[in-house]
């Protein structure tokens, strides 16, 4: 398998209360294009520092973060984020001002990536294709149930051409049945469109579905085999 | 679905906040649109009137710096030297002004009243009004003392029948003006000046009743002959010059029977009996009287200690001398542009000479526009008001805004969307509902800004110390022979008749530019608070 992303000696720590506080010390680790993985790890393991890190929303103290062989630094993080990446939130953060639709096409025009022309009628098959159907697309976000918003947030992630996707709790706010669902998703996404999927999750129901879960503790990653 | 387009969706499907912001972006439009259309409107009506205005700046002494000075100066003889180097208008100062291009031409004006020779070959238009013995008898006596005898001398005065008008100038402000227009011939020229040729323009009702047309000569006596004048051995010849008439004119200015005095008015008071000549023509015609007189004096003063005056060849009266001798009191410039006057005038008044003053005459004017001044002044102080309380407003209402809104700025750069972006989707945004909020007040201001534009100057015309009675002067019969006061005399009345408050396409422009501004200044500090913005903790604290 392809390396798309490595992580190389990551330290990160903050000051609490007047003392510093070691969050990653000297992480390092490789993923794999074409894979699903999830992050377990306790609360207040670094876990959302470390997918804010990798998804270029924060940089770390040292260490280095390389996609598909390039430091992350060098390509600029702004940069990163618009052409490399996608977040999958909790909270699902799409505009409320916004159709499911519009949501999709939001994506896709921020990204630098070849994006077919039809942007609308692709939004709308990327919608339909995770089960938003047309008449739903065009409703605005805070019409749909939340596991149709989460659904609408993964189409956003994919419409901008990406390789890879991070999630952070993806499915905290839905149901089982949902959950289940949305995690076939990410595994469809990642064995069928060859995207790399990283999912920060407390649910053993998520990771029991991934290719490669991963602990994160006392600051470093270790696989769980 | 760029930044553009997002703005648009925002403000049309958040209509409840984008209303209130119209509203507030329409009340904002409303108080800028009468600030700006009364102080145009103030502006504009003194512009008007200006233009309407003779464009004229006098030159002349300043006799109070004059006197100011001569009262600081404590030795006698260093007193009797200044007054005897009087300050005086040098012609060159005269000329220099020409060369300025702003300058149409200047007038240098001297008046004199002549008789018709002892022929009486060429008569005066009648008014109608006098018999010719009334106008002779009704003259009074004229006394003097003989020089020889001491004796008190009377005879008879009497009326001179034309007015004499003389310039150093080719260029007549009157013929500049249109007020007197060339029927028939030509203006003299600055050759004819400097030579002091006999030549002369009379009016066209002058030049048909002696039935003398270009070309022609006319007969005219610089004073008749009595007995003060034969007491210098003058005769009829010396007071004589007959003048080659080069030009005829029109006027604008004809005396109507219904003209108060009119039954009283004397021949010269007719502008049909007006002639036009050069000053050093003038000059010339008087020199075998000014010669005799003077020849008369330096005889009779011999050799006098006192006399140095007559002693002096320079101060003789002749031809060589017209240069030097000839006097210029007042000069009246005529510019090209009524709105350049104050310019002018301030662009030299710091390189006159120590007692030459250059005025711009607009005293008055400036008095009568105070109401419309103090209005503009209010009304561009409620605009700056109006629109520093707007950049505050919209500010903090941004500002606020953008606080309900980090989640969605934190989601736009989480997808890579630059700060850049962000800052022109709310510039858009305000943009879009400050001209809409503008258009709306466009219509009602126009019909506001017309209504209170009007009441506020009336109030501050009455609330004001000017009155419309006390700057008007009407003269006698409405033709001033002696006048040389070119300014225009102007009323409150004509101020306020120019006075029109209407929302123009520049004032429309003006409202839209201030309101984009508003806008750009508005976004400046919630732009700084985006720039400051992480992402990673917006999106941290949401989830």
């Amino acid at each position: 398998m392809t390396e798309i992303l490595r992580l190389e000696n990551i330290n990160y720590s903050y000051i609490d209360g007047g003392y510093e506080r070691q969050i990653l010390k000297d992480l390092s680790y490789s993923f794999e294009a074409g894979k699903f993985y999830t992050i377990l790890g306790p609360s207040g393991s670094g876990k959302t520092t470390l997918l804010s890190l990798v998804a270029g929303l924060d940089t770390a103290k040292s260490g280095k973060i390389y996609f598909n062989g390039k430091d992350i630094d060098e390509i600029g993080l702004h940069k990163f984020r618009r052409n490399a990446i996608s977040i999958v939130f909790q909270q699902f953060n799409l505009i409320s001002y916004l159709t499911a639709v519009e949501n999709v096409m939001l994506a896709m025009s921020e990204t630098d990536n070849e994006i077919p022309k039809d942007r609308k009628n692709v939004a709308y098959n990327l919608l339909e294709r995770f089960g938003i159907v047309r008449s739903k697309a065009d409703r605005m976000v805070n019409q749909l149930s939340g596991g149709e918003q989460q659904r609408v947030a993964i189409a956003r992630s994919l419409a901008s051409n990406v390789d890879l996707i991070f999630a952070d709790e993806p499915t905290g706010n839905l149901d089982t049945a949902t959950e289940k669902e949305i995690i076939s998703i990410f595994k469809e996404l990642a064995h069928d469109f060859g995207k790399t999927i990283i999912v920060v999750t407390h649910s053993d129901t998520v990771s029991a579905m991934s290719d490669q879960r991963v602990l994160l503790k006392d600051g470093k990653l270790t696989k769980i085999k | 679905m760029n930044f553009i387009n997002r703005a648009f969706k925002n403000v049309s499907r958040r209509m409840s906040k984008t209303v209130l912001l119209i509203l507030t972006f329409f009340l904002i439009g409303n108080l800028v649109i009468i600030g700006l259309g009364v102080s145009k409107a103030s502006e504009s009506a003194k512009i008007l009137t200006r233009q309407k205005m003779r464009a004229v700046v006098t030159y002349g002494l300043d006799y109070n710096k004059i006197w100011q000075y001569a009262d600081t100066i404590e030795d006698e003889d260093e007193l009797e030297e200044f007054y005897n180097n009087y300050p005086r208008i040098k012609l060159e100062e005269v000329t220099s002004f020409l060369q300025d291009e702003r300058v149409k031409t200047a007038n240098t004006v001297n008046i004199n009243m002549w008789y018709a020779d002892s022929q009486n070959s060429l008569d005066f238009v009648h008014l109608g009004n006098r018999a010719e013995e009334d106008i002779d008898s009704s003259s009074g006596q004229s006394c003097w003392y003989d020089d020889v005898t001491n004796e008190q001398m009377c005879e008879t005065y009497k009326n001179p029948y034309f007015l004499i008008k003389s310039n150093m100038f080719p260029d007549m402000i009157e013929f500049e003006d249109g007020e007197y227009q060339i029927v028939s011939g030509r203006f003299y020229t600055q050759q004819e000046i400097d030579n002091g040729s006999l030549v002369c323009l009379i009016s066209e009702n002058l030049a048909a009743l002696n039935g003398v047309g270009v070309g022609d000569s006319i007969s005219l006596a610089v004073n008749y002959l009595a007995g003060y004048m034969q007491q210098f051995g003058l005769t009829e010849e010396d007071l004589e010059n007959r003048f080659e008439v080069i030009g005829i004119f029109s006027h604008s200015q004809p005396i109507t029977p219904d003209a108060p005095n009119f039954d009283y008015c004397y021949p010269y008071e007719n502008p049909d009996n007006m002639i036009f000549m050069p000053s050093t023509t003038i000059y010339m015609a008087q020199l075998p009287m000014q010669q005799k007189q003077f020849d008369y004096y330096a005889e009779m003063y011999g050799d006098d200690e006192n006399n140095e005056y007559y002693l002096d060849p320079a101060n003789r009266p002749s031809e060589e001398n017209m240069a030097s001798q000839m006097n210029i009191n007042d000069v009246t410039l005529l510019l090209n542009d009524p709105l350049d006057v104050d310019d002018f005038v301030r662009d030299y008044q710091g390189s006159l000479s120590q007692f030459a003053a250059l005025s711009a005459n607009n005293e008055e004017f400036n008095r009568l526009s105070k109401p419309l001044d103090t209005l503009s002044m209010y009304a561009n102080f409620i605009v700056w008001l109006v629109v520093i309380n707007a950049i505050v407003i919209i500010t903090l209402v941004t500002a606020l805004t953008l606080k309900t809104r980090e989640y969605e700025i934190g989601v736009l750069l989480s997808i890579g969307a630059s700060k850049l972006k962000v800052i022109g989707q709310f510039f858009i945004e305000l943009a879009i509902v400050a001209v809409l909020g503008f258009t709306l007040s466009v219509v009602s201001g126009s019909l506001i800004a017309k209504r209170i534009g009007n009441t506020v100057l009336e109030y501050q015309i009455a609330s004001s110390e000017v009155s419309q009675e006390e700057e008007y002067y009407y003269n006698g019969h409405g033709f001033d022979p002696w006048n040389t006061d070119y300014t225009t005399d102007i009323s409150l009345e004509d101020l306020v008749s120019e006075y029109e408050v209407r929302i123009s396409p520049l004032i429309i422009g003006e409202i839209y530019v201030l309101g984009l501004g508003i806008v750009l200044i508005s976004v400046i500090i919630p732009s700084f608070m985006i720039m400051r913005y992480n992402p990673k903790k917006i999106l941290m604290n949401q989830n």
